[in-house]
């Protein structure tokens, strides 16, 4: 308990130095308001309910978006290493679209699907189905022979040994594949609700800023922040458990 | 692995030679096909009616777009603008991320300082502070670029630290055995065995730093690839739009590939570029 | 202890303290002396703290309990006058074969003239002509080795520390730089302490054998190894399959232990 304060006390140091600067107007108090100010924002927002409607929102976006570029990723990769056609089709594919920039699709998906749930789900499903894909790809590529050929000799048809062998030897990668997917998915929603949205948090800190509410702006800002801080977090939790037998 | 190929060859026929090169011909062949098929796709879907122009402007459409726009020279602003500021981003972000990693592996108190803020600050949406950004610094350039580097840094911090962490021990030890001075060893032994994955760090950073360019440009609106992009979805004009992304696309592909090039001319002395010799 | 000796160390104790984990006690008292220009071996299972004997040795790790002299001077640190060689080759990626070598001498302060031919002689000693401007990646594992010792013997080193600088090649290129290696020692003659776990090589190799127990290391026995070693068949000679039979049966039962004790 000691070890994590002492590692994060440069944090609290930060904010106390945010506060101190901002009572003392070092900096101008509408550029930067007091942490406390943000803070208070913070739970009228949240008692006024703006903050939960707009959450709602913009995690049902993610869920959504993530959600199913990692079902479609997944299998999508596993297919490419386990059958060779398939990889032939797909692979030049995923080749052209991963040095896209995902953000660069913004118009387009609200070209196609306007300002509201569809182009943001969208988006989070073609930027993330990338990391995912190549994940599930090189971790499936890495099946080793051995293992493999062990399970062959041992009776295993070739669909079991995908299922007993490769999958589980392909998570690792596959897992870490989705981390990146988790990360980008925010990015791509915060991303894309500041700029075309009328829910959602980016929409919330766009308008709030409009309207000169800087410290509820704040407020939305870290929220956020956290949120994608928090999601990556309880992620590792959550794989660490099931790549226990790894170490 | 001379040897392996020739175990057949004298009974080959010219029948099994020529299967053989039609297979890796089909194979290669293959793999240019899907995009071919692709873009076909496109085009016929486009002109169909299954979609309106609106949804899906024809490729031939998109073509001319970029064509005209490069003609008139619009193209060529709005690359250089988005580039200057990706490119100016990345390059603090190399300098001062290098710095900063190398202080927190020298420096016990660099490192407990700005370890909790690296690693907080990698998993969060930085992009989600650009309008705070934008309070304090306006809406030109150097908003953009400031931006750019509070996303982009953070990729080039972790890869520093844990390269200089990785330098193997022992190639210090023999160093300090022939008698290198500390000052030495960082410069002689420790950056150099650590720049494989400093510029790795690197490689993630200058696609990342484009993405933020073309993210605030669409968000401030004005010149840039981003800015161009966005006045074009105002005005409903898909095939600009379209025409927009296969730009960024090209663009950002032409940055990996230098980068990658670049490391490849870099790194000439590493594992990844040879295969041993036999002696 | 004789007063004339190069290396004393006396009452080594070291403590072992990883990262994570508890700490365990890897050398416990150990004492020995190594006169100039002796070859010894230090040999014993995994884990019985030879290597990390030799890294006291060499200044790489700092002595805690008890005493290392060379000399007659404590060991401080690392230094150009105990030259080491590491099973890993160690050696720098990004510089080429000469490159590496000329590393040592540049370090010294050598005149360019001087350094490049001393690299020069060097490279064509081991046998590594042709690659000079090759970068290790593109060498096979024994080429890399012999540009290894060849980069630590450039700057002359008064000792040479050698951690099981064959364990990582092949059985017979490790046949092959056995006999180099004696060879250039028998020409050249330097103190040698060598850090292995193959009987067969520290009898060839050494003039003395100093047998570790399991970990906690300390040493069990010596035994004398030294006679003529130039017989091409020497691994069949009978004298020498006596000796290998005599330390294999003092190393066996702490191999054994060394095996139960692996956690």
């Amino acid at each position: 308990m000691r070890r994590t304060l002492l590692r994060y006390l440069p944090l609290l140091l930060l904010a106390i130095v945010w506060e101190l600067a901002a009572r003392f107007e070092l900096v101008s108090n509408t550029a930067l308001p007091p942490l406390t100010d943000v803070i208070r924002s913070w739970v009228e927002l949240l008692l006024d309910g703006e903050l939960l409607t707009n959450s709602v929102s913009s995690l049902y976006r993610i869920g959504a978006g993530l959600g199913l570029s990692i079902v479609v990723g997944a299998v999508l990769g596993i297919a490419m290493a386990w059958w060779k056609p398939v990889n032939v089709l797909i692979a030049p594919i995923v080749e052209v679209f991963y040095p896209v920039p995902k953000s660069a699709l913004i118009p387009v998906t609200v070209i196609w699907l306007g300002y509201g749930d569809g182009s943001k789900i969208l988006l989070i499903f073609l930027g993330c189905m990338v990391p995912v894909t190549i994940g599930a790809f090189n971790g499936a590529r890495a099946s080793e022979q051995v293992l493999v050929w062990s399970a062959r000799s041992m009776g295993a048809s070739k669909l079991r040994v995908l299922w007993d062998v490769v999958v589980p030897g392909a998570m690792p990668e596959l897992l870490n594949g989705i981390r990146t997917a988790v990360a980008l998915s925010f990015i791509l929603l915060v991303s894309s609700e500041l700029i075309v949205a009328q829910k959602g948090f980016g929409f919330l800190i766009g308008s709030l800023g409009a309207g000169g509410s800087y410290s509820a702006m704040y407020a939305v800002v870290l929220t956020v922040a956290f949120l994608g801080f928090a999601a990556d977090r309880v992620y590792l939790q959550i794989t660490k458990r099931t790549l226990a037998w790894r170490d | 692995m001379a040897g392996l190929e020739q175990t057949t060859a004298g009974r080959d026929g010219l029948p099994e030679k020529a299967a053989r090169l039609a297979v890796i011909i089909l194979w290669a062949g293959a793999r240019v096909f899907s995009i071919v098929v692709l873009l076909a796709a496109w085009e016929i879907l486009a002109r169909s009616g299954t979609f309106t122009p609106y949804q899906l402007p024809a490729l031939s459409a998109v073509l001319e777009r970029i064509w005209s726009d490069a003609v008139n020279g619009d193209l060529a602003i709005n690359t250089a603008l988005t580039l200057y500021r990706a490119l100016a981003g990345f390059a603090i972000c190399a300098v001062v991320g290098v710095a900063i990693g190398m202080a927190m592996s020298r420096n016990v108190i660099a490192d407990w300082f700005f370890d909790p803020i690296v690693s907080v600050g990698f998993p969060m949406p930085k992009i989600a502070f650009l309008p705070v950004i934008v309070l304090w610094l306006g809406v030109y350039d150097t908003a953009k670029i400031t931006m750019i580097v509070f996303d982009a840094i953070f990729p080039v911090i972790a890869a520093t630290v844990l390269a200089i962490k990785g330098v193997e021990r022992e190639l210090i030890w023999s160093a300090r055995n022939m008698g290198a001075s500390k000052r030495e060893l960082l410069h002689q032994v420790i950056l150099p065995a650590a720049s494989p994955q400093i510029m790795t760090g690197l490689q993630v950073a200058l696609p990342l730093s484009l993405i933020v360019a073309v993210v605030a440009e669409m968000l401030m609106g004005g010149y840039g690839l981003g800015g161009a992009m966005m006045t074009a979805a105002r005005f409903a004009n898909s095939t600009s739009v379209f025409a927009g992304i296969v730009e960024i696309a090209v663009v950002g592909y032409v940055l990996i590939k230098a980068m990658a090039l670049t490391r490849r001319r870099l790194l000439l002395w590493h594992p990844e570029a040879n295969a041993p010799a036999t002696a | 202890m004789p007063e004339n000796a190069q290396i004393v160390v006396e009452q080594v104790s070291h403590m072992y303290r990883p990262a994570r984990g508890r700490e365990v006690l890897a050398l416990d008292q150990v004492s020995l002396t190594v006169q100039n220009r002796e070859f010894v071996a230090l040999l014993g299972p995994s884990g019985c703290g030879k290597s990390t004997l030799l890294y006291l040795i060499g200044g790489f790790l700092p002595v805690e309990k008890g005493a290392i002299r060379v000399d007659g001077q404590n060991v401080g640190g690392p230094g150009p006058d105990r030259g080491i060689v590491f099973q890993h080759f160690a050696l720098f990626p990004w510089k080429t074969v000469r490159g590496n070598i000329l590393y040592g001498l540049e370090r010294q302060g050598m005149a360019k003239d001087e350094r490049e031919n001393r690299a020069q002689d060097f490279i064509e000693m081991v046998g590594l002509s042709g690659f000079e401007d090759s970068f290790p990646s593109q060498l096979s594992g024994g080429m890399r080795q012999r540009c290894a010792i060849a980069r630590t013997l450039a700057f002359d080193p008064k000792i040479l520390l050698m951690d099981e600088p064959f364990g990582a090649l092949d059985a017979q290129t490790r046949g092959l730089m056995q006999r180099e290696l004696l060879a250039i020692w028998q020409r050249t003659p330097k103190t040698v302490i060598f850090v292995t776990h193959d009987v067969q090589e520290a009898v060839y190799l050494a003039d003395r054998v100093a047998v570790m127990s399991a970990r906690p290391g300390r040493i069990k026995t010596i035994v004398d190894t030294k006679f003529d070693k130039n017989d091409l068949d020497i691994f069949k000679n009978k004298f020498f399959v006596e000796k290998v039979d005599e330390i294999w049966n003092l190393v066996k039962d702490e191999a054994i232990k060394a095996q139960g004790k692996r956690a």
